[in-house]
């Protein structure tokens, strides 16, 4: 039997559940492995040793007090996590996992979707391959060289002069059932840089048990602008918090109606096909999604949405007679229409029949 | 009990899950990041915004509850340790309140330095292994780190393992003899 690895020995340091069967049969017959244990056992201990706090004395009935104040105090939805760039920890996940699908919109499209920050449901991906891609955030540095402001109000005017002049979309006619209380949210044009660092992504993937795919040459210290938006959408349908308890219906409004100006991306270091051919070289990532996106005519052009596939299904429909994506289904759960066209990304989503999406799509002005 | 009287103590209400997903996680969540912070209130803090973000997104119902309050308490804490602006304070805070009045000031003073240095160096840690050590240094057993952090629990120890060995290197003093 091979010797024992320094997880398994890591373990058997404290925990004891894991100090039987064949790995403990090893442990006893073999001294190197046991020099070993006892190695990763001081160091185990002297982290510890240097970790170790006083404890913190809590008064949980206060806390949660404050904390239930705070929850009240807070709109739910109109925060816009999603884009916010002095993200709190949380919301640092989602612009990881914004960057990374830049990085790969990137790839294929210089005028396609970059993102859809209102639909709720695409965010909480836990597929393997956003897991693999959210990673490549690790490999360089993500700065915001304009930050996007965001704003929610209850006028168009107000929304669209802060998206610097575009109109929000009208709605000719809502379906039965979607309110008409509306709020405008608007965000103003944000640029950000991402600089690809070679040093980086050897330590990430290091950290993650992997080794990353060299870098083509001239990728390391390369930087990517992206721009994005403005955008300006409106949002129908309460935003409060729901009472019940079905994870699925919190904080989606019945209805978001978006635009944004098509977001751009641009490097004078690296070239697409570089790039592309790097994205997919990275561990983890499925054959499905390498299959797809080689299948994908030219690159450079076409507009490429994440869509979980546990999650979601999608169709390719035609909207204002340009080729859309339709997303879900007509069981009023969720749905989505997503289109590009004359420089701006459209998104028509919400809680309603794929089919009234469709409506709306092409009868918005 | 009756079964009216089971229905009625099932049945809870979201408010009542949050409240009692609360109070049985909440000095949880702060142990895991005050391990990081070396901070009580700065912890405190941390969970409190860990707590509302849950709340704003989440079923306290979910079964996940546990793990996504373990996992972002650890990650949330380990960001705010990459924050530079609070660096200062913390040292300052931490030298006051570790002190180990066994020792003799000049040992005194290594281990504060190391305690600083393996602080600085889980801030520059790989987000995994950092995030593994701080729930397991906070008493999380091998199979709560493996749920916060979505790996199998042979791994967790390669995680832990992995953290330590990068923590031991940068501190040379006070635990090379």
């Amino acid at each position: 039997m091979a010797h024992l690895t320094e997880g398994t020995l890591r373990r058997m340091v404290d925990d004891p559940d894991a100090r039987s069967g064949a790995d403990a049969a090893h442990l006893e017959g073999c001294p190197e492995c046991q020099a070993q244990l006892k190695a990763v056992g001081e160091d185990a201990r002297s982290i510890a040793s240097l970790l170790a706090v006083p404890e913190a004395r809590v008064d949980v009935g206060r806390a949660f007090e404050r904390v239930v104040n705070n929850r009240k105090s807070l709109p739910a939805l109109v925060r816009f996590p999603i884009l916010r760039p002095s993200a709190r920890p949380l919301t640092l996940a989602f612009v990881a996992a914004v960057a990374a699908v830049a990085l790969v919109v990137v790839a294929f499209t210089f005028a396609g979707l970059f993102y859809n920050p209102t639909t709720v449901r695409t965010v909480p991906v836990t597929v393997a391959d956003m897991q693999a891609l959210s990673q490549l955030a690790d490999y360089g540095t993500l700065t915001w060289t304009k930050e996007p402001q965001l704003q929610a109000t209850t006028s168009a005017a107000d929304a669209s002069a802060l998206a610097g002049g575009l109109k929000p979309p009208v709605v000719s006619k809502l379906p039965d059932g979607v309110s008409t209380t509306v709020t405008y949210g608007a965000m103003s044009e944000a640029v950000a840089s991402f600089t690809f660092s070679a040093e980086k992504a050897a330590a990430s993937a290091a950290a993650h048990g992997k080794t990353a795919p060299k870098m083509p040459a001239g990728m390391d210290g390369a930087t990517l602008t992206i721009t994005v938006g403005p955008a300006v959408g409106e949002i129908y349908g309460e935003l409060k918090q729901p009472s019940g308890s079905d994870p699925s219906q919190i904080n989606l409004p019945q209805l978001v109606v978006a635009k944004s100006v098509s977001p751009t991306a641009r490097s004078t270091q690296v070239s697409v096909t570089d790039l592309e051919n790097f994205i997919l070289a990275q561990p983890g990532i499925s054959k499905e999604l390498k299959a797809a996106i080689n299948a994908i005519g030219d690159p450079s052009t076409t507009l490429l949405i994440p869509v979980p596939v546990e999650y979601a299904t999608s169709t390719q429909i035609t909207v204002q007679g340009v080729d859309g994506v339709a997303l879900g289904d007509n069981t009023g759960v969720g749905a989505g229409v997503v289109w590009v066209k004359d420089g701006h990304v459209y998104v028509v989503a919400g809680s309603i029949k794929r089919d009234d999406a469709i409506t709306i799509a092409n009868n918005l002005k | 009990m009756n079964l009216g009287a089971r229905r009625m103590a099932t049945a809870k209400s979201d408010d009542e899950a949050f409240e009692a997903l609360f109070t049985a996680e909440y000095a949880r969540v702060v142990g895991i990041a005050n391990r990081v912070l070396a901070d009580p209130h700065e912890a405190e803090d941390v969970a409190q915004d860990v707590f509302i973000d849950f709340h704003r997104l989440h079923s306290a119902t979910a079964q996940y509850a546990p793990a996504w309050l373990h996992r972002a308490a650890a990650h949330a804490s380990l960001n705010r340790l990459r924050g530079a602006r609070r660096r200062q304070k913390r040292e300052v805070a931490q030298a006051a309140e570790e002190g180990d009045r066994t020792l003799d000031p000049q040992k005194q003073l290594e281990v504060n330095e190391d305690r600083r240095q393996v602080r600085h160096a889980l801030g520059r840690l790989a987000p995994r292994p950092a995030a593994a050590l701080a729930m397991r240094a906070s008493g999380l057993s091998y199979a709560e780190v493996a749920q916060a952090l979505g790996v199998g629990i042979g791994q967790v120890g390669t995680l832990l393992r992995r953290a330590e060995a990068a923590l031991r290197k940068e501190v040379t003093r006070g635990t090379s003899n």
